[in-house]
Parts: C-alpha cells; structure tokens; sequence
C-alpha cells in the first residue's frame, strides 16, 4: 500500500494544488458502490466546499445530534485535513451510520450505487430541512416531519406543503422537468413541473448521451388505453406528452438505466450497452435556449456483468487530470482511458466495466451560495 | 436478406448470418445500394489488440503494371512504380469548376511532368503469386487497412474477403495510412504508429514480398525520437513533392519530406503557450522532420488537404475545427463543435466546404466562402466518425450551368449508420440571409476573396453556435451497415465504402453498377472495374481513435 502510494504521488507530482487530497477508502464487505459514489461527491467541488464550510460553521453550535449529514462532512473533513496528498482512510463511521439508518444498506448483499446517491442527496436534504425549521420556529417543539425511508426522489418536493426550502445540496444538484401535456382535441397546453437531482436515462445499444437525453424528451402519444384527462374538454382525450427541462441543474447527475427487469427472465439484467459520453455536454432539451456547457468530472463505473454482483470503481477529474478511484487503490490514468467505460458493442464481451452514473458540472456562472 | 439476382451475395451471406438484421441493400431516390463485397481480416487476430486501435481504411490505385525492364531482385532497391497521373483531371472536376488559386504548394509544374522511370516491377514472379490468392498480380485497387499490430492490404475488386497480404508490427501498433497515387518514386504509402513513429514504403513492393514484415521501409521518428505522442491522423501534402504531415495526440503536426534520410537530428524549441498556434522550423537542412506545427491543445483527432493542396483542415479534441493555409503557414479561420470534440473532416472537391463530424452527434457542414457553419447535419444516434462528399455524385437535375449546385455527402457514426446527404444551397443560404446585418454574400456570383474582405479577421476562430441559429438538414437515407461502430467511409467511382472499428469493410455498389453486373461471373467483374481506374489515395475518409 505504501509503495501504491508513492507511486501516486510521485504521478500526481507537482501538478496539482498543495491542499488537494487523494485518498482511497477502505472497503468493508460490499461497501463499494458507497465509496464510488463518495469519490465522486468529494470531487464536485462546489457541494464539497459547501458541505466543508456548513460543517465548520455548525460545529460551534455545540454537539449536534450525529445523523449521515455530520459522518460526510466528518469523512470529508478528515480527508481534506490530512498531512499527507494519499493514502487510504475508512470511512467506518459514515458506513455504520448509513447502515443504522437504512436496512437496505445493511446487509453484506451488492447495492445499486444509484440508488445510495439518491437515498444520500434526499437524507440530506431532509436533515438540512428539518435544521431550518427547528431554528425558525423553537417554540414549536419537535413536529415530527414524516420520515423519508428510501421514497422516490422526488417526493419531498411533490408532496411539500409549505414553500420548500432551498439548501445548498438543492442549489447543487436540483433542476426541473415539465411534463408538458397537450390535448389533441383542444390544444391546451399542461404543464406539471417536478424536480429532480438526476435524470435516469433508457439507453439503447451503440447509442450516446446526446441520444438518450433525445429519447427522454421526445414526444409521446397518449391514446387508447392511456387517454389523457382535459381539464379543458372535462374528459379523456388523446394527448401529446413530452418531459423537457424547465431549469438545468448546477450540477446534472445522469444515471444510465442498465440494469433493466426482464419479464421473460423474471429478474434484472444489466445491459452492457455501449453508450458514449462526451466530456462536455449542452442540454438541448431545455424550454428557453439556456446552452450551458457541461463538464464531465466523474464516473461511476459498475464492474460486472450481472445486477447482483460486481464492483464499483470511479473516475474523477480534479485540476484537468483524471484519477481512478478502486476503493483503496487510487491511479492517475489519461483522459483517453475514460473511453474504455463506454460499454460493449456486442454483447458478449470481455469488457464489464460501465459507466454507470455520470456527473456533469456546469461551466456557466456558478452556482455557490 | 438473400439476395439471389446477384452472385456476390452468396459469398457474404455466411457472415451475414453472424450479423442479423443487417439489410444487404439500401434505398436512395437513384436506386438501390447493394452490398457487394465484404473485406475483413483473419479472424483469429481476434481479441488480442482489439479495442486499442481503431480501423482506418486507405483506398491505392496502382497503375497498369510497368514492362520490367531490370529483371534483378525488385526488393534491393526501391522499385519506382510509374507515376503517371490519371485521376487528377476528375477530381478537379468533380465539383463546381476548379478554383483558380495562385498559391500551390510547392512547385506545381512538375504535377503535370509523369514520370516515367520504369524500374523494377516484377511480373507475377513465382514467389509473389505464392502468396496471393486470387488474380493478384501487384496491379489493381487495393484496400489498405490496419487492425491490432497489423496492417492488411485487400483485393478491392476481388469477391475474396481475406486479405492478400498482411504486414506485422513488433514494436507498435499502425494506426493510420495514407497513399500517394502521384508519387515520383517508390514510396507511396505513409503508415502512423501509436507509439509515433513513421513509415514510408512502396506498397508495391509490399506485394510482391511474400513475408509479414514491412520492406525497404524508410523510418522516421525512430522509437519517438522527436515526439513519443501518438500518431493519429497521416496525409501526404497534394503537388507537395513528396512532403507529408502527421498529426499527433499531443496537439502536434509534423512535417516531412521523405527524400531525406530520416535520421538528421531534429529538435524543437520547448511550446511555450499550449493553447497558441506556433510554427517551428527544424535549424538544420538534413532535419527531418522538416517543420512542426503546434496546433491546439489535447490530440489532432484528424487532419485533410483540400484536393489543391493550398489548405489543410484539422479538427481536434478542444472541439475546433481549423483551416490551414498551407504554404505561408496561417491559421485562416476555424470554429467550435456545438460541444465536445471534433473526430473528423473532409473537404468538398472545389474546396468550397468542409464537414466535420464529432462528439455532439452533429454533421457539420462549414463554409469556406462564409467561414462559419452553414448547416448541422441532425441524424445520428452516436457519435460521428467518419464524414465524407461523393465527389462521383451528380445531381440529376444538373446537366446545364444550373444556379443550385447540389452536393452529395455520406456520414458514418458509433451508432452503427451510415447516413447519405443532399446539401442543396439554396435550402441553407435562405435562412442564412437573414442572419447577418447588411448585404449577405451570394452564392452564384463573385470572387471569393471579395467576401472575405467583410469578415473577421484572418485567424479568428468562431465560437459554438447557438443551435436555433444553425439551419439543420436531414438525412436521405439511412442504414444500420454493420454491427460494430463504424470508423470511416469513402465514395469510389461505383461503390460507397464503410469499415468499422473492429476491421470489416463492406463495399456498396451504387444503384446503376450493381445491376449492369449482377452476372457473377467474377473475371468479368473485376476487370470491367479495372477500366474505370479508381481514385487513389484518402477520398475524405477520417476515423475516431482511441
């Protein structure tokens, strides 16, 4: 291990800042998809600098109650502040709490990455959330606010009954869809927005982002079966739907849906699918012409070539160089390496490692709060 | 799938059977596209460097054989293959009338002189028709193709789908060629290596040998002496004498001339500012590489010569596109991708239009006249990879001096497709018109220069375009060619070509040739293909590397 890291540093050499870190994280059984996706976090700048900064901001208030929000800036801290550039931490306490907190994590099984990010953003957010309302309103002691087990993404924003706030973990990765439904028969245009802080994509062999993100917006057909109810014409009627994207997120989180449930099979299989994506990216699918370039700055890979077994590995760009991040094992490789993520053209293939989550950040304005 | 009318079918149809759902044939307004032949290499080669290197194809027309006059060993000395220009007339035709340019590269006078040298071509001597299989007799139109550590050479119009010969790297792997139909002596093929080193040969010479290594190769850049990055995209400079350029991943272009030795030392100074254009001249006569030129930071993706050889056109990782003028060594204008990179460029034979094709799964049609993007080219599931205009094509409606040129172009792309294209100019100079303030060019009339005067400043590279103001155009046509991502095309005289990354090369006989020769007697084929003497050299085929 020591000599792996040396090796490192002397890659990393003098290209990079003095206080950048690259630290490795211990495994602990099946822990993977938790450390892929923590590399990736701690590499998008913007959330890291502002999960550093409420951290240090929130510490004097005293002993706080320890919840998954406190772990991750507790884990991020302690990598951040390390003398030395590389090396390997455990991030035991955030697993135990993650653990704690969740059954589905709990077990020794392999997880969906995917879904451990979206169960961690909406955790934080829940947890920022109820912060900000116990310091507005002291007197009201301890409303319960429904526990979030694990829901669809989007629920807290759906279901909210006040104003949602906006917390920093918002201001990062939040954007907005609208679903807009027009009715053949009147015209009438409907549109339900809903936020979202990734976008899951169909994906479709030798196929690309660009293609997928087409697919996501292009128009549908409700008929037959599936009419749509006019409020207009007060009845069920053909309508045209289509999902485009009222406000880009700062940070756009794209997970490819790979492990697709096959009904023949009765059971998941993971589409091995070449899909290529580019390391910049514009949204075209937007309502107003915003065109902000993305950056691709990591990638969750999925090792395997079944859904219930495998490994998670991630790529991370940090000061225009690209890292590989294999639990312990930290590597400096060449952005062309990135292209072998792709997928496989055919399906039988000795190639198993997928882009699987893909992380893009907006070069626009930025986003900090 | 079977196609029964045409004998040729009954050859590829064992390895249709491994592709299913691939149609042999595709519609176009003129009639059908059949899939004539198929070229790939030995399959056990299979797996071992596959996913490292991605396939280009080169296409080389070597003349009617030369009477040998020196009946000694060919493989001693260079052999000087005859270097008579046949196609050069056409190619200035194919368009809308040649541009009269005064600048061309190097002395152009002595295109016209053919040299006639006629030394040391063999005659099908019993060791070279030991290792060929079919009527190979080193004369013919040959596909050139590298896959792994290997470079094939392949019978364009033989229906046999194995190579005739294969070349083996031991030290690194080929990763892109280019042919030069004119050159004077011996050398005509110019192969790039991953490791960056640089090979000049006879192809001839090449056939006739019967063993698996290069012969009485020329080196350049030996073991990475002057740049260890990558080769990637390889051309010979037209009327250069015998100069050609190599791009590298690095962002660097050399430039050498292959008469010299290559071992002069050849040092550079030390790129100052990674994201300018520079230009670096070797210090010494003997150097070779004789020039380098800094282009852009992250790789040249891939490079062409306009047909006169006055302009070079690179596109490259940061998503530009670039045009070179060649002799004075100038940026004359370039422009970004909508985003991502830029993977390749062919040039229109009047050398009025470029297109490109990259990572945001755009064709993109550029203007020389206007020098910006004219149109997007929407059609594509993946990424581009190879671009390429029909120079063969006319359109039907254009026997007079019509004022609506036409153009036909072909697209292929990591979704598996090969797209075919019309770009009618009125179609993309209408919604143009509106755009800039004051009077637009027009297209029919006026020297070039004269619109040239209004634009930007020479150098000035445009920025993305914003996309509702691009006119976007559709395809005529498109078909899924193979089961692999496709690397690359090229139009001929009666076929249009495509290769995918992995080495299969299909050939699609255009709608008039196919049917005049669906008698499968195979000699009659090749030799009345053997008449109409192909194009040589790259006709605007491009790949995306790794």
């Amino acid at each position: 291990m020591g000599a792996a890291g040396s090796k490192l540093e002397k890659a990393l050499g003098d290209q990079f800042p003095e206080g950048e870190r690259y630290f490795g994280l211990e495994n602990f059984g099946n822990t993977c998809y938790c450390n892929s996706v923590l590399q990736a976090l701690y590499f998008c700048v913007p959330f890291r600098e502002q999960l550093l900064e409420y951290y240090s901001s929130n510490k004097s208030t005293g002993d706080a109650e320890e919840n998954l929000l406190t772990c991750l800036a507790d884990l991020f801290t302690q990598i951040s502040s390390q003398k030395k550039k590389t090396g390997v931490i455990a991030p035991k306490r955030f697993v135990q709490r993650l653990k704690k907190q969740n059954e589905l994590f709990r077990s020794y099984m392999h997880q969906d990455a995917h879904e451990f990010l979206n169960f961690l953003l909406n955790e934080l957010v829940d947890i920022l959330e109820k912060e900000a309302q116990a310091a507005k309103s002291d007197q009201e002691t301890s409303s319960p606010p429904e526990k979030m087990v694990n829901g669809p993404k989007n629920a807290q924003a759906n279901g909210s009954h006040k104003d949602p706030l906006v917390t920093w973990v918002h201001k990062n990765f939040q954007g907005i869809l609208t679903n807009e439904t027009r009715c053949l028969r009147c015209e009438t245009v409907t549109a339900r927005d809903e936020t979202f802080f990734d976008l899951s994509l169909d994906i479709e062999q030798n196929s690309s982002i660009t293609s997928c993100l087409k697919n996501f917006s292009s128009t549908e057909t409700l008929n037959a079966e599936d009419k749509f109810f006019c409020d207009k014409c007060c009845s069920l009627q053909e309508a045209q739907k289509r999902m485009k994207i009222k406000k880009p997120p700062h940070i756009l989180v794209i997970h490819l849906k790979r492990f697709k449930y096959i009904e023949q099979l009765g059971r998941y299989k993971k589409l091995s699918y070449r899909v290529v994506f580019p390391l910049e990216l514009k949204l075209s699918n937007t309502v107003e012409d915003a065109e902000s370039e993305y950056s691709l700055f990591a990638v969750v890979v999925h090792v395997g070539s079944g859904p219930n077994h495998g490994h998670y590995v991630s790529l991370v760009k940090s000061h225009n160089h690209w890292l590989f991040f294999d639990d312990e094992n930290v590597e400096m490789i060449d952005e062309s390496a990135v292209q072998t993520f792709f997928g496989s053209a055919q399906e039988y293939s000795s190639n198993t490692d997928h882009g699987y989550i893909l992380f893009y950040e907006s070069l626009g304005t930025s986003n900090k709060s | 799938m079977i196609n029964t009318s045409n004998g040729m079918m009954s050859t590829t149809s064992s390895s249709n059977a491994q592709s299913p759902g691939l149609k042999t044939y595709f519609k176009t307004p003129e009639g059908r596209y059949k899939l004539h032949y198929e070229k790939t290499h030995p399959s056990g080669l299979l797996h071992y460097a596959h996913g490292k290197t991605v396939t280009q194809v080169t296409l080389a027309h070597l003349k009617d054989k030369p009477a040998p006059s020196t009946p000694t060993a060919p493989s001693s000395s260079f052999s000087t293959g005859s270097g008579v220009r046949s196609a050069a007339a056409r190619l200035l035709g194919g368009g809308n009338g040649s541009r009269a340019l005064s600048f061309v590269g190097g002395n152009g006078g002595s295109k016209s002189v053919s040299a006639s040298s006629r030394v040391g071509s063999l005659v099908a001597s019993s060791s070279s028709s030991s290792t060929s299989t079919s009527n190979f007799d080193g004369k013919g139109t040959y596909l050139i193709f590298n896959v792994g550590d290997a470079i094939f050479i392949s019978d364009l119009n033989s229906q046999d789908k194995d190579p005739v010969k294969s070349i083996h790297f031991s030290n690194s792997n080929p990763v892109c060629h280019a042919f030069d139909q004119d050159a004077k002596d011996g050398h005509d093929l110019i192969i790039g290596l991953n490791s960056g080193d640089v090979y000049s040969v006879s192809l001839r010479q090449q056939l006739q040998d019967v063993g698996k290594k290069l012969v009485g190769a020329q080196h350049y850049n030996k073991d990475g002496s002057v740049s260890s990055s990558r080769c990637t995209s390889i051309a010979w400079v037209p009327g250069g004498d015998g100069a050609f350029v190599v791009a590298h991943a690095d962002g660097n272009l050399y430039v050498y001339e292959k008469s010299k030795d290559g071992a002069g030392d050849s040092s550079f100074p030390v790129i100052k500012d990674q994201a300018q254009f520079s230009v670096a001249h070797a210090r010494y006569s003997k150097s070779n590489p004789i020039a380098r030129w800094h282009i852009c930071h992250g790789s040249i993706n891939s490079i062409a010569f306009s047909t006169d050889g006055a302009f070079l056109a690179t596109v490259g990782r940061d998503g530009y596109l670039r045009i070179f003028d060649y002799s004075k060594e100038q940026l004359i204008c370039g422009g970004k991708s909508y985003y991502g990179a830029l993977l390749c460029c062919a040039w229109s034979m009047d050398g009025k239009y470029i297109l490109t094709g990259g990572e945001d799964d755009l064709v993109q049609v550029w203007s020389m006249e206007d020098r910006k993007v004219v149109a997007w080219g929407e059609g594509h599931n993946s990424w581009v990879s190879g671009v390429a205009f029909d120079s063969y094509w006319s359109s039907p409606n254009s026997d007079g001096m019509g004022e609506t040129v036409m153009y036909r172009f072909g697209s292929v792309g990591q979704d598996t497709q090969l797209l075919l294209w019309d770009l009618e100019m009125d179609e993309i100079v209408v919604p143009l018109r509106r755009c800039p303030p004051g009077g637009s060019p027009t297209y029919s009339a006026g020297s070039q220069s004269s619109h040239w005067d209004n634009a930007l400043p020479v150098g000035t590279l445009q920025p993305a375009p914003i996309m509702r103001d691009v006119p976007k155009i559709s395809p005529l046509v498109a078909h899924r060619v193979h089961t692999e991502p496709l690397s690359g095309l090229m139009f001929t005289q009666e076929s249009v070509l495509t290769v995918c990354r992995e080495g299969h090369i299909k050939v699609w006989m255009r709608p008039g040739v196919s049917e005049s020769q669906s008698n499968n007697s195979e000699t009659v084929l090749s030799t009345s293909l053997k008449e109409k003497p192909l194009s040589s050299g790259k006709v605007g085929s491009s790949s995306y590397k790794q």
